[in-house]
This record gives C-alpha cells, sequence and structure tokens, in this order.
C-alpha cells in the first residue's frame, strides 16, 4: 500500500521541518500557552530540540560566551516567551540565538605587506525564490572588494589570506568566489580549529560545569577573541604534525547473527586494561560501559544486517598498552544484559599494527565512503569542497585540542573515546577559514581584489515567539586580524526593495536614498538587522 | 527535565526515565496516536508501547532529538495499531482517510524508478518541503506527520479550512511531480 509506505517515510524528514510544523502560529494558539510557566515549558521543549544553546539562553537572558558583551536593556515590548529578556548587546545589536559570524577583512601573512586598501563592503538583498515560485527573502550576497595601492617604488608581492566563517558542510554555497582585477583566482583553503567551546546546559546558573554541549560563537566578540591575537591563523596555516604514534588496530568483519530472530542482535568485546596504560579509541561502536575501578571495559555494536544504513567498519584502536585478553559475547539487544545471551553471534577480528596517523585516514576515508553512497541527489557532497587532508587534519585536532589525546583539554562530550562523534563533527563545527592567494601590486599602481559570498544572517529559532523571528544579522569587522592598512572603509545595500532596515550602527537611510555609508576607522564592528517585507506583522 | 537528561536515564537504566518521558510527552504522544486512531484506549496503550519501545532501544541510541523520535515511533505504531484495528472493525479511519490522500502523491510507474532505501526518499522529501514557503510546509506536515484535521490545522495557523484544503491539494500534486521527476519508486 503505497500511501502507507509514503506515511512511515514522510517519518523520516528532517526533524529541524517537523519541529518548525509543531509551532502554533496563530494569536489564540499563543494565548492558550500564556501563563508564564506554561509557555516556559512550551519554549523550553521547543527550544532544546532546535538548538542546546536555546533553554541557557531562555534561562539567562543571553548568551555570555567566550568574551561577548554583556547584554543591556530590554528595549523590547512584552508578550512571547522571549520578550521578557529579549536581549541587546551594548552596542545595540540582537543577541541571535543562531549566530553566522561576521564578514571579516582580507589580511595578508606577511606581518607588514606595505600596501594601503580602500575597502567597500556591500550587500546585496535581491531575493530569491521557494521552489513553489514564490519569493523568499533569506540571507544576502556580500562583496568585500579592496583596492590595494602600493606606494613604493618597487612591485610587491604579497600572500593574501581571504577569511570568512562557517563549517565544511556549508562551503559548497558559502565559500567566496576570489577575483582579481575581474579575473577569477585559484586559491587554497586553509581551516582554522573549532571556533567554539563546549559548556552545560545550567552553566550560566553555575549549576553545571560538565563540558557535553557544543557552544559555538555567539557573538563577534567570540571571533574578536579568537583572531586578535594572530594564534589562530597561525595554526590555521601551519602543517599539522602526523599523528605517529604506534596504536594496535582491531578490525571487525564478517558479521554473523541470527537476526531474522533477534533484530537488535549485538556483539559485545569485552577486556580489562590499566587506563594508566591503555587508551582505547572507538569507531562503529554503539554503546560502552566500564568499571573505572578495575578497569573493566565493554564496547557492543548492532550486527549489521545488510538492511540498516548503518557503517560495517567496527574499529577499536588501542594506544599504549595492547590488550592481554578479551571475550566475545552475543545478545539479543544493546542492553547485553546477562538474561539477553544468545548463540550464534560471530565476526572475525584482524589485528594490525599502525600509526595513529594511518589509522585515523583509514577511518575518515570509511566515512566520506559511506556519506557518499548515502548522499541524496541534489545536495552538495562536502568532500568536492573539502580535501581529506583538511578534514582528517581537522579531526586530528578535534582528537589532541579536546579528545582523548588532549590531557587537561579532555572535555565530557568527546572522553569516551568514540571516534565516530569527532569524525562527524569535524564536518559541522563552526570555525573560520581562509584563502589563500598570492597577489603582486605593481609599483606605485593599485589592483582590485574582490570577494563575492552569499551570507546565511543570524536569526532567532522559528518556534521561540521571540520578537526577533523574522530578523536577520549582519555583522560587519573592519580590521579584526587584518595586517592592510585601511584609507577607508565604505558599506552599501543594493536591491533593498524586499527589507526594512531594523536595526544598525552602520547609517544606512534607505528612505532618503542613503545606502552608502563612509565607515569610521575607530568602530571595530558595524552591525546590520534587517526584516523581510512580506514578514512585516 | 532536559532531554539530554532524561536520555541519561535511559542509559543510565533508571525507571524514572519513563516517568520523566510520560511528563514531557505524554500528551504530545497521546495527541498524535488519537489523530490516526480516533480512539482513546488504542492510543494509550500505543503510547505505552512507544515508552516500552524507548527503553529496549536507548542504551544504545543516544536521540538527539527526542521529541521527534518519540513522536516517529508513536507514529509508527498508530499505524500499525491501526491496520491491525481496521481489520477488526474497531475504531475510526481517520488514518483511511489520511493514507487514502497520499496515494495521490505517489509518482505513476514509469519502469525506470529507482528503489531508493526510506531514509534516501525522506532527505529528497526534506528538500523538496524546504522549498515550500514556510505555511504551506506546516500545513503538510500538521497534516501528514502530526494526522491532524483540517479543522484543528486551519485553528492553529489562524486560517480558513478553504485555504488548508486547497494548500494540501497543491501540496500533493508538486509532490508526486516532484517525486516523478526524481523517478522514485513507492
Amino acid at each position: 500500500m503505497s500511501g502507507e509506505r509514503l506515511f512511515r517515510i514522510l517519518g523520516l524528514v528532517d526533524e529541524d521541518l517537523i519541529e518548525e510544523a509543531g509551532t502554533d502560529s496563530s494569536p489564540t494558539a499563543i494565548q492558550r500557552r500564556s501563563t508564564p510557566w506554561g509557555r516556559y515549558l512550551a519554549a523550553a521543549a521547543c527550544l532544546t530540540l532546535m538548538c542546546g544553546l536555546g533553554l541557557a539562553w531562555l534561562v539567562t537572558g543571553g548568551f555570555h560566551g567566550m568574551g561577548a558583551a554583556a547584554p543591556g536593556e530590554s528595549s523590547g515590548a512584552g508578550g512571547g516567551i522571549a520578550h521578557d529578556n529579549e536581549p541587546l548587546y551594548t552596542d545595540g545589536s540582537t543577541v541571535f540565538m543562531s549566530y553566522a559570524g561576521p564578514v571579516l577583512p582580507m589580511t595578508t601573512e606577511e606581518s607588514d605587506p606595505g600596501l594601503t586598501a580602500e575597502r567597500t563592503t556591500s550587500w546585496d538583498f535581491a531575493p530569491g525564490t521557494y521552489r513553489d515560485g514564490s519569493p523568499r527573502q533569506w540571507s544576502a550576497v556580500v562583496t568585500d572588494r579592496y583596492m590595494l595601492a602600493n606606494p613604493t617604488e618597487t612591485d610587491t608581492t604579497v600572500t593574501a589570506l581571504y577569511p570568512f566563517t562557517g563549517s565544511f558542510s556549508e562551503l559548497a554555497e558559502a565559500a567566496p568566489t576570489v577575483t582579481v582585477d575581474g579575473v577569477k583566482t585559484e586559491a587554497v583553503l586553509y581551516a582554522g580549529a573549532y571556533a567554539g567551546g563546549f559548556r552545560g546546559v545550567y552553566e550560566e546558573d553555575g549549576l553545571d560545569d560538565s563540558t557535553w554541549n557544543l557552544h559555538p560563537p555567539a557573538s563577534w566578540t567570540d571571533y574578536q577573541a579568537l583572531l586578535e591575537d594572530g594564534s589562530y591563523l597561525s595554526q590555521a596555516l601551519r602543517e599539522n604534525p602526523a599523528l605517529d604514534i604506534p596504536v594496535t588496530v582491531y578490525e571487525f568483519t564478517d558479521f554473523e547473527a541470527p537476526t531474522e530472530e533477534y533484530e537488535a542482535a549485538t556483539q559485545a568485546i569485552s577486556f580489562t586494561i590499566d587506563k594508566s596504560r591503555t587508551t582505547i579509541l572507538t569507531y562503529g561502536f554503539n554503546g560502552a560501559s566500564w568499571d573505572e575501578d578495575t578497569g573493566w571495559r565493554q564496547y557492543d555494536y548492532f550486527v549489521p544486517d545488510g538492511v540498516r544504513g548503518e557503517s560495517e567498519v567496527k574499529v577499536l584502536i588501542v594506544l599504549g598498552d595492547d590488550l592481554q585478553d578479551y571475550t566475545l559475547q552475543g545478545y539479543a539487544n544493546g542492553a547485553c544484559e546477562e538474561n539477553g545471551k544468545i548463540d550464534g553471534v560471530s565476526c572475525t577480528i584482524i589485528r594490525r599494527e599502525a600509526t595513529l596517523e594511518e589509522a585515523l585516514g583509514n577511518l575518515c576515508r570509511a566515512y566520506a565512503d559511506q556519506y557518499m553512497d548515502h548522499l541524496p541527489m541534489e545536495m552538495a557532497n562536502i568532500f568536492d569542497s573539502v580535501s581529506m587532508e583538511l578534514f582528517q587534519d581537522a579531526v586530528a585536532e578535534l582528537l589532541t585540542q579536546y579528545g582523548v589525546l588532549s590531557g587537561e583539554g579532555l572535555v565530557d562530550r568527546y572522553s569516551d573515546g568514540r571516534l565516530d562523534d569527532l569524525i562527524s563533527e569535524a564536518l559541522t563545527q563552526e570555525r573560520v577559514l581562509y584563502l589563500r592567494f598570492p597577489v603582486t601590486v605593481p609599483a606605485g599602481g593599485s589592483i582590485t581584489v574582490s570577494a563575492s559570498l552569499w551570507k546565511a544572517p543570524s536569526f532567532d529559532f522559528g518556534c521561540s515567539e521571540s520578537d526577533n523571528v523574522d530578523l536577520q544579522g549582519y555583522d560587519l569587522v573592519t580590521h579584526l586580524g587584518s595586517t592592510l592598512t585601511f584609507t577607508i572603509q565604505r558599506a552599501s545595500l543594493v536591491n533593498t526593495g524586499g527589507i526594512e532596515l531594523v536595526r544598525q550602527n552602520v547609517g544606512f537611510d534607505l528612505k532618503n536614498g542613503k545606502a552608502e555609508v563612509e565607515l569610521s576607522p575607530d568602530e571595530a564592528h558595524y552591525y546590520l538587522e534587517v526584516r523581510p517585507l512580506e514578514a512585516t506583522p | 527535565m532536559e532531554d539530554s537528561q532524561i536520555v541519561e536515564l535511559y542509559w543510565a537504566r533508571s525507571e524514572q526515565a519513563i516517568t520523566e518521558t510520560s511528563d514531557k510527552y505524554g500528551g504530545y504522544l497521546r495527541n498524535i496516536s488519537w489523530n490516526i486512531l480516533r480512539s482513546h484506549g488504542d492510543a494509550e496503550e500505543c503510547v505505552n508501547d512507544t515508552y516500552l519501545r524507548t527503553w529496549n532501544a536507548i542504551p544504545p541510541a543516544r536521540p538527539s532529538a527526542l521529541r521527534v523520535w518519540l513522536g516517529r515511533i508513536a507514529r509508527n505504531l498508530s499505524l500499525d495499531r491501526w491496520k491491525q484495528s481496521r481489520a477488526q472493525k474497531r475504531g475510526g479511519d481517520e488514518a483511511a482517510l489520511l493514507l487514502g490522500e497520499l496515494d495521490a502523491c505517489i509518482p505513476a510507474p514509469h519502469g525506470t524508478e529507482k528503489a531508493l532505501e526510506d531514509q534516501e526518499i525522506a532527505a529528497l522529501i526534506s528538500l523538496f518541503l524546504r522549498d515550500l514557503s514556510p505555511e504551506t510546509r506546516k500545513i503538510f506536515l500538521r497534516r501528514y506527520w502530526y494526522g491532524e484535521d483540517l479543522t484543528t490545522i486551519a485553528a492553529c495557523l489562524g486560517c480558513s479550512q478553504g485555504k488548508v484544503k486547497s494548500s494540501l491539494f497543491r501540496t500533493r500534486k508538486a509532490l508526486r511531480a516532484y517525486l516523478e521527476k526524481e523517478e522514485v519508486l513507492l
């Protein structure tokens, strides 16, 4: 029955769409939840599902992470959940629930390139369309143009770096195109480390000092803290040292189990280690148990049945002293309980010695292969934009900065040694990426370098009932991390027919035709917040 | 209680996990089940079965969006229960109506279609839905994910039933064309 199959398939559509559809938007619906406690519960349930940061925002009245300016007084009228707080930073910009990162200025690898620059940044708000043809006012195309002048009497060649914020997974649509005097230039992509931190849900109240949750950058000042001393860029450009640590790799293959009788048939491996001498990393395992006192460990996975789409790559990596002995046991399901033991579950284990570099490389390639095997048509392939080397470096960086090889830096999120988490999150974590390309400016002359990029806005989640749900925020920083000497900076707006300006510190006045503004060299940060006219209440 | 804390309770094999799930999501799950079954008794049993399935699945599962995850289980169990009760001529036939409407989205076979896994088809449908206007998308998912009737959807979204009905008609037609273009076999 086809309708029935489609009904079940619809159950699997993306979670954020289901969440969005589950929010009420009529006046009567909002009124039903108008008591403060009821509103709190409804929004908390909704927000925590949309983003782990949401509840903390509700409870505390705003993010304060990593150097963010303290939110100022509310300017808003009351009414909805977030209205009581409606947080603004002290410069008047909105504390958005999802922060998109600022447009950053071009810089050079040379600390003193001897060039002056005139910069003009424009936002083009020409609307796109939904599939059904109706207009869609979302995001902007940013053109960031630099006229570089060489006041000396000799030609100057420098290595230019164009920084932009985002993740590997967004590169296909968000990577800038760079031109020099109108000709597209080939640039090499470099990636900085994860730009955020980690936190507990109730950290702001002092109730939770855990580090289970990601805490991505929440304001331009987070990027300021990251970039201003130059160490982040240096780390991004340096060649990462190879992880030539010797490891023992146990690969699990030739899976067998009575899966017709036991849908969730599980294979577990158990052993005892001295945790001061042995560290375990896993890939493809679904569960783990351990006893801190005795060093007993058990790792388990659902036996691949050829039906579920999960990876058949199951690997244990042992760092330090090798396993002395291990036991394999089959179970009816993932609970791995004594009374759930079953016969007929088996596998072949291949033991080999390698370096961690080789082992990680194999797993990154296996992940990429599986990703591409399951890539829906019409979806961009991340690995068309990100080289395997860059991907593996990002995974190794997470492992050595925050994972079990980080020493004091270990965070709760990665404390169990599951490489699956590190590998998948390396693709989606926010970072600063750099396009690196050479430019030569003739003696006494100038050239124009232009970067054009699609820029998603900062926003509040649709289900939050915040006053800012329809607001789209864009940030620009003027000289953060740049070696260029700016003689003038300008900002302009293009195709503004579908938007209204709600908050800004740039000085645009669209009603009076002022769509281009000269920026102050003393102002480090400019913000622009717009609302699509179709969404105006 | 935070969803992540509830999941941790399941991982710790604490029965408190079920109490917390019921307190937080019991009403939501009963609504989904009721929308499909139109029988309070059957809906209640499906919700209880949802808790049992969840208990058996976590660990090793660690759902990132617990609410949607629970809803999916309740939805599937309710459909199974509906098929069973239809054979026994119990309960309402709201589900028959729903599935009949979805039949209109099924592409006509041409012999060149690809046999895709459910998850792959769902990913394609997600892309289709993302290109709809937010209101159209909400109407469609409220009807075919949450199983709500037209009156409820219209009241929740503050529009007329006629608008809901015509929006659903257009979206079903567009989805069928999209699936045909993608050569999806259903």
